[in-house]
């Protein structure tokens, strides 16, 4: 007669008297809690501690001293400097802006790669391979190398433009041209990340579902549309979410690229923050920033967690 | 009757799907590609007009000034001890966490996961000020552990993720039987669990070490003395505003990225399971 079953489902050996299942049980949520402590004390420290901190540093006029900094008063004025601020509303709505429109070309371009290489015949191990290397590459010099690219003088996309008669513009020295350089650069460095993701989520697929739709003579297109895009959505939804939070984020590539210029016009949510606080030993308005940019990221953390749920939902 | 054949051998290496693949490889490689070429130009032809497409002649002269009249060699050594203190410290911690939150009844797993993996992707700009603060008030402000510390809380959590997965799917009756033999929780873990989670602990390894090795705000505002500067700050900070000494950069961009590359390529299984675990199998 076994008594009960552990979390997992399997059974375990029948105890040696009523009530033991539970004892041991109990023994061992507490080891777990004991195995995850360490983990949580020191992610707590370092990320939600901080996070609290920069509320109610946001809240306070903060004056750095000597060696430390004082914190006094309770105050909106932080956040008032922040509402009326054009800088601020103008890298909030840049920030959200970037963000949908790469990932949205991201998802396209990836969806379209991930398609093709499952239907590749020649070299597709080498293909999955070469898309994780500008997955891999350090930001930072993945902004540079564009940054040759798009150099006026001798960068090398001016040299092809003109040959194809296309002129030679100052890619980086105008608004526009300058937003869409920065997204270029995003672009191939994160669509591979996004095409592996759909990958792996269209190898999993049940391929029955598709003889069968060849069966009764569906073409690729309705195939794509009817069977493998409803199937495939939890997974790109999840990507998309993924590389939404990091696309509010963004602050290395126009802080290399672009400097957050020409005037203002890359300048990011983080990029503002770090300026405020860190070039400009700003602390109060810059924990505004940064309150404002981690208000942002929860909300995508609320749509990301429905949307993880009614995943987990479907697979139970 | 033959020509129908002839043609069907010819269809099966030039038909759409591959010749769309040739775009993706082209899309992915010309950019690397120019990246490696512009580091083997001479300094004075990586400025060229019009630029040179192949580099003529190849020279090694960027890669000496890198490691001779900057200080690269010194950035590599900051970034290599910043990356491995923390990928170990975080495999150490995820490998507890990882086990308890996949194997053991807990009550609240689940929010606890999704929690950290909302950590896993919040912005570093959030916490960055009140770190610096921190960091100042502790005088750890250009110190290897002003990174390390960071480091491990950021990148545990998408480790544990990966870890949790894999211990998942390790057979119970193994650790039953180490159980009914007496052996404590502990041990259990370490003699029977981690050996056959060694696939899991790499993939979180290559992750972390990876992450490491890229990060760039924190290591930009919490170490910019250059003693302490890990590549991706020192490559950022090469030159001044008005002159980006490309070839020095590339250079260094090369020496920085290619091994990971390399070790990306090698392990391209592994690394793609784990980039897998947190968005597919849930």
């Amino acid at each position: 007669m076994t008594t009960g079953t552990t979390a997992t489902g399997v059974a375990r050996p029948a105890p040696s008297r009523p009530g033991g299942e539970d004892v041991f049980r109990r023994k061992l949520a507490r080891l777990g809690w004991g195995f995850t402590a360490p983990a949580l004390i020191v992610v707590g420290a370092v990320t939600v501690f901080p996070i609290l901190f920069s509320v109610i540093m946001s809240l306070s006029n903060v004056s750095v001293t000597g060696n430390g900094f004082k914190l006094s008063g309770v105050t909106s004025a932080n956040y008032a400097a922040l509402i009326h601020s054009d800088l601020w509303r103008y890298a909030l709505t840049f920030t959200v802006v970037y963000a949908i429109v790469t990932v949205a070309v991201e998802v396209v371009l990836g969806t379209l790669i991930a398609l093709v290489l499952q239907r590749l015949t020649v070299g597709r191990g080498w293909m999955m391979a070469l898309l994780l290397i500008p997955w891999s590459m350090i930001t930072v010099v993945n902004a540079t190398l564009w940054g040759y690219i798009y150099n006026p003088t001798y960068g090398v996309l001016d040299d092809i433009l003109s040959y194809i008669g296309l002129g030679t513009p100052v890619v980086l020295g105008t608004p526009v041209p300058a937003i869409i350089a920065l997204m270029v650069a995003d672009i191939w460095k994160t669509t591979p990340f996004v095409a592996i993701i759909v990958l792996a989520g269209l190898i999993m697929l049940p391929r029955d579902l598709f003889e069968a739709a060849e069966v009764d003579g569906a073409t690729g297109w309705s195939t794509f549309w009817r069977i493998t895009f409803p199937l495939l959505r939890p997974t790109i939804a999840l990507a998309v979410l993924f590389r939404m939070l990091q696309a509010f984020g963004l602050f290395d590539l126009p802080f290399v690229l672009t400097n957050g210029g020409p005037g203002h016009s890359t300048t990011s949510l983080a990029i503002f923050g770090y300026d405020t606080m860190i070039a400009d030993f700003d602390f109060g308005p810059g924990a505004a920033v940064a309150t404002s940019a981690a208000v942002l990221a929860l909300i995508g953390c609320l749509a990301f967690l429905r949307v993880f749920r009614a995943q987990v939902g479907r697979e139970a | 009757m033959m020509r129908s054949r002839s043609r069907k051998g010819w269809r099966r290496v030039f038909n759409g799907v591959n010749l769309a693949a040739l775009l993706v490889f082209l899309f992915l490689v010309l950019p690397l590609y120019w990246m490696i070429a512009s580091s083997f130009k001479t300094p004075a032809n990586v400025g060229a007009v019009p630029p040179q497409y192949v580099p003529h002649p190849v020279s090694v002269e960027n890669y000496t000034v890198a490691f001779t009249r900057y200080a690269f060699g010194r950035y590599i050594l900051n970034s290599v001890i910043v990356a491995v203190v923390a990928t170990v410290l975080v495999l150490v911690l995820g490998t507890f966490a990882g086990y308890a939150l996949g194997r053991l009844p807990m009550r609240g797993k689940f929010t606890l996961l999704v929690m950290l993996l909302m950590i896993a992707v919040f912005p570093e700009i959030a916490v960055v000020s009140p770190l610096y603060l921190l960091l100042r008030s502790l005088g750890w402000l250009n110190s290897y552990q002003a990174l390390i510390l960071p480091y491990t809380a950021f990148f545990l959590p998408f480790a544990i993720w990966i870890l949790r997965n894999y211990f998942l799917a390790i057979p119970h009756e193994m650790e039953e039987s180490a159980r009914i033999d007496g052996a404590s929780p502990v041990r259990t873990l370490w003699s029977v669990i981690l050996p056959q989670a060694w696939p899991g602990l790499f993939t979180a390894g290559i992750f972390t070490f990876t992450a490491c090795w890229a990060e760039f705000l924190m290591a930009l505002t919490f170490n910019s003395s250059n003693d302490f500067r890990t590549i991706p700050v020192g490559v950022a900070l090469f030159g001044s505003q008005f002159t980006v000494p490309y070839g020095t950069i590339f250079a260094a961009s090369v020496v920085a990225v290619v091994p990971i590359g390399i070790l990306v390529f090698v392990f391209r299984r592994s690394v793609v399971s784990g980039l897998t675990a947190g968005v597919v199998k849930g």
